[in-house]
């Protein structure tokens, strides 16, 4: 009966999602308020009525209602209840339920919250909200609905994806979805601004916020899925440029280009075709992911249940959109000359110009590299892979590029920097880069991709620091106050910049991380009896005993490994290799002890019959600056969200 | 001999740990194997290669390969074997030939287009703007100049 | 925005548009195989009934219809029954040979599954999963051809079942054995 309750609530919320289109398309030509009024209670009310449908399937999870076909295909009686909750969003129907809900909820904030300040943009911003809502619902009610009812109703549920069953899990489609979705209101914002045609900078302004709100949740899904990969999957790596890594990994990339794009039509009303195109772009490339993800179009060549029907549905939803924002732009970017004035080859202006390019190029090639198997068995009948050694060398000159130019834009002056204060500012940093890379290089570090990051990471970090290091200086004596409180008010006097400048000495963190535990990565493979050991670096790990342990829905066979550093005895790992109740499925549990930054890794994959366990130590040096610099990027668009607001805001 | 060697299996059975224990390590023909095993696809996984992989298939694969590394064969045999199997799926990046330069170049002849487009455009832009009117402005001094310009960065 | 700048955006999106369409409708299984057309690898194992070897080198110069399969493949119980029938259809004919071979199996469950929906022609045991690496075998079922002189002319990924049936028999069975180029 609830689950009907649910269904109910999603089909109204269809119709309405219809009305509202209808409303704000009359409201734009009638220009009656009352219209844009009828629009808002429409979308409040999806809002209302997609929570209905949530919480229904979601209490039908919570009761194990198995005669609902969803609930049975992805969750069972002994899925403990953390994970019960997770299983809504862990099939296709679920998940899609769960976008389009955070698309409501989105929308629903932003239509009030900007209602009272942005009234003309508002029939826009409904009319587009309420179409990308139309689609999904039309898929979910018609093609792919998690509210069905299964005749006879089974004992007991499937599972869910033994995989699936993890913390990371739980929160790493709702963070995804929640940055692809946010980016729909700047998106929305920017549709409605050319549809209105009030092309100014307002709708930046408006969405700077969202904008942001947007990347950060996309940036902490990605980390997220790549913490799952790390110590689920089990062989110690975080980034494996996965067709599904990638489809979240393209729209985070043109997004930071807008994200940076915007700053210069704020400040010199430039780019202003060129903004749009990005926003368009990025959620675009949200729409393709989903279309990429959900249609199977690349997944690998046992999937024969393929259910063309639904991909080409959402191919011709994607399609519609996307055609209809391109559409748009190209028919009204010629209202928009907006005046170029540029004084300088070098300035800040150009800067924001090359990054938007590197990024543009790194998501091209991703989007490329993503889809050339696909090109290539449709045009040419064969089959390729791209992976990760193909992105790993064309993706680093890429990337160094671009933390190069991310030393470079923030301290180069608007409109013309001149010869005297390019010396000024960056001789100091090029040569502090230049000095650590020779220093790395005297240690005995030969690898072109750790030498070229630490210059490009020491070049960019001295420009953080010195700059920061200054302003605070100069606050200090004019205030008369120490150091520590001169650099407080020096970050509160420009939160925004300085609030940035923290998410990039983020970046380089990351960077550092990245570079340390790939390229000086450790790994060894033995065959062992209980009573051995190996040996993986500067770590003896002894088998002491394998025992069968059991959880709530799975039974493990447990090694516990002694780890010791010389003599002295570190810790005790314990790697499982689990195998789940209802699935039967398989999985390696990694143990995991951090040290130095650093990570010691242990699985055991195998255990044979006659004793002899199979396991693979994994040394990954300062592995927690990753996961470090992805928290650190968070801070600082924390503090840029939550800035206080300045007059001219 | 045969005896001693009963007689060592047997004990190990007796004293299960500490009493024979020994050091592992990873041989030569581990490294070999992983090596070449880290070029290999899997298959039937999504982009996976046969070392990562907990699939059956990449397990067999591994022994496959393992087995060819005991016999000698070169890294390059056992590969050339293996693609002579699958094809060009096989290798987890797209050997370079052919059409599949296109996918090699395509990110930096993007970088390189794009860039040089860029640059003329930029230049466009700054022959067509007006130039700021040129009278000097009085001398500041150090201090105050730095304060200035630091101001006036967002 | 320069027409030129237009109509490229346009070209890209109808291009990955064309792409997209086209990869929906993409058969995976149509994709043609590197072995086909080369000499076949040879295979021996034991049978897995009666534990004798078996060798692909006793067949030599007959026409050649291998099947991999396993008893945890859902796909090959869909394709068990049609695998029985051509394998009546043929094995009259003295050219003619069709060999099973098991996969990542274990001889309990396999023997079990023969004995539930049927056995007629042999199958040879795939003790590491080399055999199924040697003809390039990405998962169960496949099945191959090899014509009399140990070429394979013919390899179809998936479950025998409607119109494969139909093909595999009458455009490529059939003329393969009256020693006629089949058109494939």
């Amino acid at each position: 009966m609830i689950i009907e309750i649910g269904h109910f609530s999603v089909v109204i919320a269809l119709v309405l999602s219809v009305f509202g289109i209808v409303s704000s398309f009359i409201a734009v030509q009638t220009r009656n308020v009352d219209w844009v009024r009828v629009g808002r209670i429409s979308l409040t009310l999806i809002f209302i009525l997609l929570s209905i449908g949530m919480a229904s399937l979601i209490y039908s999870f919570l009761v194990r209602d198995f005669s609902v076909h969803y609930v049975a295909a992805t969750s069972n009686s002994q899925l403990p209840l953390f994970y019960t909750v997770a299983a809504v969003w862990g099939g296709h129907e679920g998940s899609l339920l769960l976008w389009v809900f955070i698309l409501s909820a989105f929308s629903t904030i932003a239509v009030w919250l900007h209602w009272r300040t942005q009234p003309a943009i508002m029939p826009y911003l409904i009319g587009t909200e309420c179409l990308l809502i139309l689609g999904f619902l039309l898929l979910i009610v018609f093609l792919s609905s998690p509210f069905e009812r299964l005749i006879p109703t089974p004992a007991d549920g499937k599972d869910l994806n033994p995989l699936l069953q993890d913390p990371a899990m739980v929160m790493h489609p709702p963070m995804l979805y929640m940055g692809y979705v946010g980016f729909s209101i700047p998106f929305s914002f920017a549709m409605a601004a050319l549809f209105s045609g009030r092309l100014g900078e307002e709708w930046i302004k408006v969405t700077q916020r969202w904008t942001i709100f947007a990347w950060m949740c996309l940036t902490t899904g990605i980390l997220m899925g790549g913490y799952w990969a790390y110590y689920e999957l089990g062989w110690g790596g975080y980034w494996g440029w996965d067709p599904v890594e990638n489809a979240s990994f393209m729209p985070w990339l043109v997004g930071t280009a807008f994200l940076h794009s915007v700053m210069v039509q704020e400040k010199r009303k430039m780019f202003k075709v060129w903004n749009l195109f990005l926003i368009i772009v990025t959620f675009s490339l949200s729409l393709i992911g989903t279309f990429l993800v959900r249609s199977g179009v690349l997944t690998s060549v046992h999937t024969f249940a393929t259910d063309p029907e639904r991909g080409l549905y959402i191919l011709i939803f994607v399609a519609t959109v996307i055609g209809i924002a391109f559409g748009t732009l190209i028919l009204r970017a010629n209202k928009l000359k907006s005046q170029v004035e540029m004084d300088s080859m070098v300035s800040r202006e150009s800067i924001f110009l090359f990054n938007n390019l590197f990024f543009l190029v790194a998501a091209a090639t991703v989007f490329l590299g993503t889809l050339y198997p696909l090109m290539i068995e449709t045009w040419q009948g064969a089959k390729v892979t791209v992976g990760p050694p193909y992105y790993n060398t064309v993706f680093m000159p890429i990337a160094l590029g671009l933390l190069f130019l991310m030393g470079v834009g923030p301290y180069i002056p608007w409109r013309k920097a001149s010869q005297a204060s390019l010396k000024k500012n960056f001789v100091v940093p090029l040569a502090i880069g230049f000095v650590s890379t020779i220093l790395l290089f005297a240690l005995g570090i030969h690898s072109i991709f750790a030498l070229a990051g630490t210059f490009v990471v020491g070049f960019s970090g001295a420009n953080i620091l010195i700059d920061f290091g200054k302003i605070s200086l100069l606050y200090s004596r004019r205030e008369s106050v120490n150091l520590l409180k001169g650099s407080l008010l020096a970050f509160t006097s420009n939160q925004r910049r300085y609030a940035g400048m923290i998410t990039h000495v983020g970046v380089l963190v990351l960077v550092i991380g990245i570079i340390a535990s790939t390229v000086y990565q450790t790994e060894k493979v033995v065959s062992l009896r209980v009573g051995d050991e190996f040996v993986i670096d500067d770590y003896r790990m002894k088998l002491e005993r394998i025992h069968e342990v059991r959880g709530k829905n799975w039974s493990a066979q447990e090694g516990v490994f002694k780890v010791y550093e010389g003599d002295t005895l570190l810790t005790t790992l314990r790697p499982q290799k689990r195998v789940y109740d209802a699935s039967q499925t398989p999985t390696t549990e990694s143990a995991i002890y951090a040290k130095n930054m650093g990570h010691i890794f242990l699985t055991m994959p195998d255990v044979s019959p006659d004793g002899v366990a199979v396991a693979r130590g994994v040394i990954n040096p300062l592995i927690l600056w990753v996961w470090g610099g992805g928290g650190i990027m968070g801070l600082g668009v924390l503090l840029n969200i939550f800035r206080p607001r300045k007059r001219d805001e | 001999m045969p005896h001693l060697l009963t007689l060592m299996i047997l004990l190990c059975f007796v004293f299960p740990s500490g009493v024979w224990a020994e050091t592992v390590d990873e041989t030569e023909i581990d490294e070999k194997v992983r090596e070449i095993a880290k070029i290999l696809r899997c298959t039937v996984c999504q982009t996976e290669n046969i070392w990562e992989s907990g699939a059956p298939l990449a397990h067999q694969m591994r022994e496959a390969v393992r087995e060819r590394v005991i016999k000698g064969q070169s890294a390059e045999d056992i590969l050339a074997y293996f693609h002579s199997r699958y094809g060009d799926y096989i290798m987890m990046e797209p050997p370079k030939h052919g059409f599949n330069w296109l996918i090699w170049l395509a990110p930096f002849l993007l970088l390189l287009g794009g860039g040089a487009l860029l640059l003329k455009e930029i230049k466009g832009w700054v022959t067509r703007t007006p130039a700021p009117p040129t009278e000097t402005p009085p001398p500041l001094d150090e201090e105050s100049r730095r304060r200035i310009e630091q101001e006036l960065q967002p | 925005m320069t027409r030129t700048t237009q109509i490229t955006i346009l070209a890209v999106l109808l291009g990955l548009l064309t792409l997209f369409y086209q990869g929906l409708w993409g058969d995976p299984r149509h994709i043609p195989p590197v072995l086909v057309g080369t000499q076949a690898p040879i295979f021996e194992g034991p049978d897995v009934e009666s534990g004798k070897p078996l060798s692909s080198k006793q067949f030599k110069g007959k026409v050649i219809l291998v099947n991999f399969w396993a008893s945890w493949c859902q796909e090959c119980k869909v394709e068990h029954h049609n695998l029985l029938r051509l394998y009546d259809e043929f094995k009259d004919n003295p050219e003619f040979v069709m060999l099973g071979i098991n996969y990542q199996d274990e001889v309990p469950l396999a023997r079990a599954y023969l004995k539930q929906y049927g056995s007629s022609f042999p199958h040879v045991r795939d003790i590491k999963g080399a055999l199924a690496i040697d003809f390039g075998v990405y998962g169960v079922p496949e099945t191959f051809v090899i014509d009399k002189e140990g070429v394979i002319r013919h390899k179809w990924i998936g479950p025998i079942v409607g119109d494969v049936y139909t093909n595999l028999t009458k455009n490529i069975l059939t003329p393969l054995l009256n020693g006629s180029n089949p058109a494939i």
